[in-house]
Protein backbone atom coordinates (compact mmCIF):
# COMPACT_ATOMS: atom_id res chain seq x y z
CA UNK A 1 0.00 0.00 0.00
CA UNK A 2 2.67 2.48 1.01
CA UNK A 3 4.62 1.37 -2.10
CA UNK A 4 1.75 2.54 -4.31
CA UNK A 5 1.54 5.91 -2.53
CA UNK A 6 5.30 6.35 -2.98
CA UNK A 7 5.10 5.48 -6.69
CA UNK A 8 2.19 7.92 -7.31
CA UNK A 9 4.06 10.67 -5.44
CA UNK A 10 7.27 10.04 -7.40
CA UNK A 11 5.44 9.99 -10.75
CA UNK A 12 3.85 13.38 -9.91
CA UNK A 13 7.26 14.85 -8.99
CA UNK A 14 8.86 13.19 -12.03
CA UNK A 15 6.40 14.73 -14.51
CA UNK A 16 6.98 18.21 -13.10
CA UNK A 17 10.77 17.77 -13.19
CA UNK A 18 10.58 16.40 -16.77
CA UNK A 19 8.75 19.61 -17.78
CA UNK A 20 11.56 21.58 -16.10
CA UNK A 21 14.18 19.50 -17.95
CA UNK A 22 12.51 20.34 -21.28
CA UNK A 23 13.07 24.04 -20.49
CA UNK A 24 16.74 23.62 -19.55
CA UNK A 25 19.41 24.80 -22.01
CA UNK A 26 20.40 22.09 -24.48
CA UNK A 27 22.87 19.53 -23.12
CA UNK A 28 26.41 19.89 -24.42
CA UNK A 29 25.95 23.13 -26.31
CA UNK A 30 28.84 25.62 -25.84
CA UNK A 31 26.61 28.71 -25.33
CA UNK A 32 24.63 27.64 -22.27
CA UNK A 33 24.53 30.08 -19.33
CA UNK A 34 26.81 27.69 -17.43
CA UNK A 35 29.63 28.30 -19.90
CA UNK A 36 30.17 31.94 -18.96
CA UNK A 37 33.19 34.08 -18.15
CA UNK A 38 33.92 31.99 -15.04
CA UNK A 39 34.91 28.96 -17.10
CA UNK A 40 36.86 31.19 -19.47
CA UNK A 41 38.75 32.79 -16.57
CA UNK A 42 39.66 29.44 -15.02
CA UNK A 43 40.71 27.87 -18.32
CA UNK A 44 42.82 30.83 -19.43
CA UNK A 45 44.23 31.85 -16.05
CA UNK A 46 44.90 28.51 -14.37
CA UNK A 47 48.42 28.09 -15.70
CA UNK A 48 49.63 31.66 -15.11
CA UNK A 49 47.85 32.00 -11.73
CA UNK A 50 48.73 28.66 -10.17
CA UNK A 51 51.16 26.86 -12.45
CA UNK A 52 48.96 23.76 -12.56
CA UNK A 53 48.14 22.04 -15.85
CA UNK A 54 45.11 20.30 -14.33
CA UNK A 55 42.45 22.98 -13.87
CA UNK A 56 40.37 20.93 -11.43
CA UNK A 57 43.41 20.54 -9.20
CA UNK A 58 44.13 24.27 -9.57
CA UNK A 59 40.60 25.13 -8.39
CA UNK A 60 40.53 22.63 -5.52
CA UNK A 61 43.99 23.35 -4.16
CA UNK A 62 44.66 26.97 -5.12
CA UNK A 63 41.60 29.09 -6.05
CA UNK A 64 39.40 27.46 -3.41
CA UNK A 65 42.09 26.38 -0.97
CA UNK A 66 40.13 27.52 2.09
CA UNK A 67 37.18 25.39 0.94
CA UNK A 68 39.47 22.36 0.80
CA UNK A 69 41.02 23.24 4.17
CA UNK A 70 37.64 23.41 5.91
CA UNK A 71 36.60 20.27 4.05
CA UNK A 72 39.28 18.39 5.97
CA UNK A 73 37.56 19.68 9.12
CA UNK A 74 34.35 18.03 7.90
CA UNK A 75 36.20 14.74 7.46
CA UNK A 76 37.87 15.13 10.87
CA UNK A 77 34.54 15.83 12.58
CA UNK A 78 32.96 12.81 10.91
CA UNK A 79 35.83 10.55 12.02
CA UNK A 80 35.67 11.87 15.62
CA UNK A 81 31.89 11.36 15.65
CA UNK A 82 32.26 7.79 14.37
CA UNK A 83 34.80 7.00 17.10
CA UNK A 84 32.56 8.59 19.76
CA UNK A 85 29.53 6.60 18.60
CA UNK A 86 31.39 3.31 18.45
CA UNK A 87 33.22 3.83 21.75
CA UNK A 88 32.76 1.02 24.23
CA UNK A 89 31.16 2.45 27.35
CA UNK A 90 28.16 2.34 29.59
CA UNK A 91 24.77 1.65 27.99
CA UNK A 92 21.41 3.15 28.96
CA UNK A 93 21.03 1.01 32.09
CA UNK A 94 24.42 2.15 33.39
CA UNK A 95 26.01 -1.29 33.05
CA UNK A 96 29.59 -1.37 31.89
CA UNK A 97 30.11 -3.39 28.72
CA UNK B 1 4.12 17.89 -27.90
CA UNK B 2 6.73 16.50 -30.31
CA UNK B 3 9.00 19.43 -29.62
CA UNK B 4 8.66 18.86 -25.88
CA UNK B 5 9.70 15.22 -26.23
CA UNK B 6 12.63 16.06 -28.50
CA UNK B 7 13.89 18.65 -26.00
CA UNK B 8 13.59 16.12 -23.16
CA UNK B 9 15.42 13.47 -25.21
CA UNK B 10 18.21 15.88 -26.08
CA UNK B 11 18.67 16.54 -22.36
CA UNK B 12 18.98 12.81 -21.65
CA UNK B 13 21.68 13.09 -18.90
CA UNK B 14 19.30 15.17 -16.81
CA UNK B 15 16.57 12.56 -17.34
CA UNK B 16 19.03 9.89 -16.22
CA UNK B 17 19.83 11.92 -13.09
CA UNK B 18 16.10 12.32 -12.39
CA UNK B 19 15.58 8.55 -12.74
CA UNK B 20 18.42 7.82 -10.32
CA UNK B 21 17.05 10.38 -7.86
CA UNK B 22 13.59 8.78 -8.03
CA UNK B 23 15.09 5.32 -7.45
CA UNK B 24 16.95 6.67 -4.40
CA UNK B 25 13.86 8.33 -2.89
CA UNK B 26 11.78 5.22 -3.58
CA UNK B 27 14.37 3.09 -1.77
CA UNK B 28 14.36 5.41 1.25
CA UNK B 29 10.56 5.60 1.44
CA UNK B 30 9.67 1.94 1.00
CA UNK B 31 12.43 -0.02 2.75
CA UNK B 32 12.50 -0.25 6.53
CA UNK B 33 15.99 -1.79 6.58
CA UNK B 34 18.32 1.03 7.65
CA UNK B 35 21.22 -0.21 5.49
CA UNK B 36 18.97 0.01 2.42
CA UNK B 37 18.02 3.55 3.39
CA UNK B 38 21.73 4.48 3.44
CA UNK B 39 22.16 2.89 0.01
CA UNK B 40 19.21 4.99 -1.23
CA UNK B 41 20.82 8.18 0.08
CA UNK B 42 24.03 7.28 -1.77
CA UNK B 43 22.13 6.67 -5.02
CA UNK B 44 20.51 10.13 -4.67
CA UNK B 45 23.94 11.71 -4.14
CA UNK B 46 25.21 10.00 -7.29
CA UNK B 47 22.32 11.49 -9.26
CA UNK B 48 23.23 15.01 -8.11
CA UNK B 49 26.82 14.49 -9.25
CA UNK B 50 25.63 13.42 -12.69
CA UNK B 51 23.26 16.42 -12.97
CA UNK B 52 25.93 18.91 -11.96
CA UNK B 53 28.74 17.58 -14.15
CA UNK B 54 26.41 17.17 -17.13
CA UNK B 55 25.46 20.85 -16.78
CA UNK B 56 29.11 21.83 -17.25
CA UNK B 57 29.73 19.58 -20.24
CA UNK B 58 30.39 20.68 -23.81
CA UNK B 59 29.85 18.26 -26.68
CA UNK B 60 33.28 17.55 -28.16
CA UNK B 61 35.09 19.12 -25.19
CA UNK B 62 38.02 17.43 -23.50
CA UNK B 63 38.86 17.01 -19.81
CA UNK B 64 40.18 20.30 -18.31
CA UNK B 65 43.85 19.37 -18.35
CA UNK B 66 45.86 21.94 -20.24
CA UNK B 67 47.42 20.67 -23.48
CA UNK B 68 50.15 23.10 -24.60
CA UNK B 69 50.52 21.45 -28.00
CA UNK B 70 46.97 22.15 -29.22
CA UNK B 71 45.60 25.65 -28.48
CA UNK B 72 42.34 24.95 -30.37
CA UNK B 73 41.04 22.41 -27.85
CA UNK B 74 37.69 23.06 -26.17
CA UNK B 75 37.75 22.31 -22.45
CA UNK B 76 34.67 21.44 -20.41
CA UNK B 77 33.79 23.60 -17.37
CA UNK B 78 36.29 22.68 -14.58
CA UNK B 79 34.29 24.25 -11.72
CA UNK B 80 31.44 21.68 -11.38
CA UNK B 81 33.98 18.85 -11.28
CA UNK B 82 35.92 20.58 -8.48
CA UNK B 83 32.71 21.22 -6.52
CA UNK B 84 31.57 17.61 -6.89
CA UNK B 85 34.93 16.53 -5.46
CA UNK B 86 33.90 18.43 -2.33
CA UNK B 87 30.46 16.82 -2.45
CA UNK B 88 31.94 13.32 -2.58
CA UNK B 89 33.88 14.00 0.64
CA UNK B 90 30.70 15.17 2.39
CA UNK B 91 28.77 12.13 1.16
CA UNK B 92 31.49 9.78 2.44
CA UNK B 93 31.38 11.50 5.84
CA UNK B 94 27.59 11.23 6.04
CA UNK B 95 27.70 7.55 5.03
CA UNK B 96 30.38 6.72 7.60
CA UNK B 97 28.48 8.44 10.41
CA UNK B 98 25.13 6.85 9.54
CA UNK B 99 26.70 3.38 9.29
CA UNK B 100 28.30 3.87 12.71
CA UNK B 101 24.91 4.88 14.16
CA UNK B 102 23.31 1.80 12.58
CA UNK B 103 25.99 -0.40 14.19
CA UNK B 104 25.17 1.16 17.56
CA UNK B 105 21.44 0.59 17.02
CA UNK B 106 22.10 -3.04 16.11
CA UNK B 107 24.10 -3.57 19.31
CA UNK B 108 21.30 -2.02 21.37
CA UNK B 109 18.18 -3.50 19.74
CA UNK B 110 19.53 -6.55 17.92
CA UNK B 111 17.99 -5.52 14.58
CA UNK B 112 18.56 -3.01 11.77
CA UNK B 113 14.89 -2.83 10.78
CA UNK B 114 13.30 0.56 11.55
CA UNK B 115 9.80 -0.88 12.05
CA UNK B 116 10.99 -3.53 14.53
CA UNK B 117 12.95 -0.89 16.45
CA UNK B 118 9.78 1.21 16.71
CA UNK B 119 7.86 -1.85 17.96
CA UNK B 120 10.49 -2.58 20.64
CA UNK B 121 10.48 1.05 21.74
CA UNK B 122 6.67 1.19 22.06
CA UNK B 123 6.65 -2.05 24.08
CA UNK B 124 9.33 -0.69 26.44
CA UNK B 125 7.31 2.50 26.89
CA UNK B 126 4.08 0.56 27.59
CA UNK B 127 5.82 -1.58 30.23
CA UNK B 128 7.29 1.51 31.89
CA UNK B 129 3.81 3.07 32.08
CA UNK B 130 2.36 -0.08 33.67
CA UNK B 131 5.00 -0.16 36.42
CA UNK B 132 4.41 3.40 37.54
Amino acid sequence: MSNKIAIVLLVCIGVVVLLAISELPLYGSPDTPAQNYVAERYIEGALSDTGALNMVAAIVIDYRAYDTLIETTVLFTAIIAVFLVLKKGTDRRGEHK
Amino acid sequence: MGELWSRILQNYPYVFALALFAIGIYTILTHSNLFKKVIGINIMEGSTYILFIAAGNIRGGVAPILDMGDPELVYVHPLPQALMLTGIVVSVSVTALSLALIMKLYRFYGTVDAKEIMKIRSEVRANAGRNQ
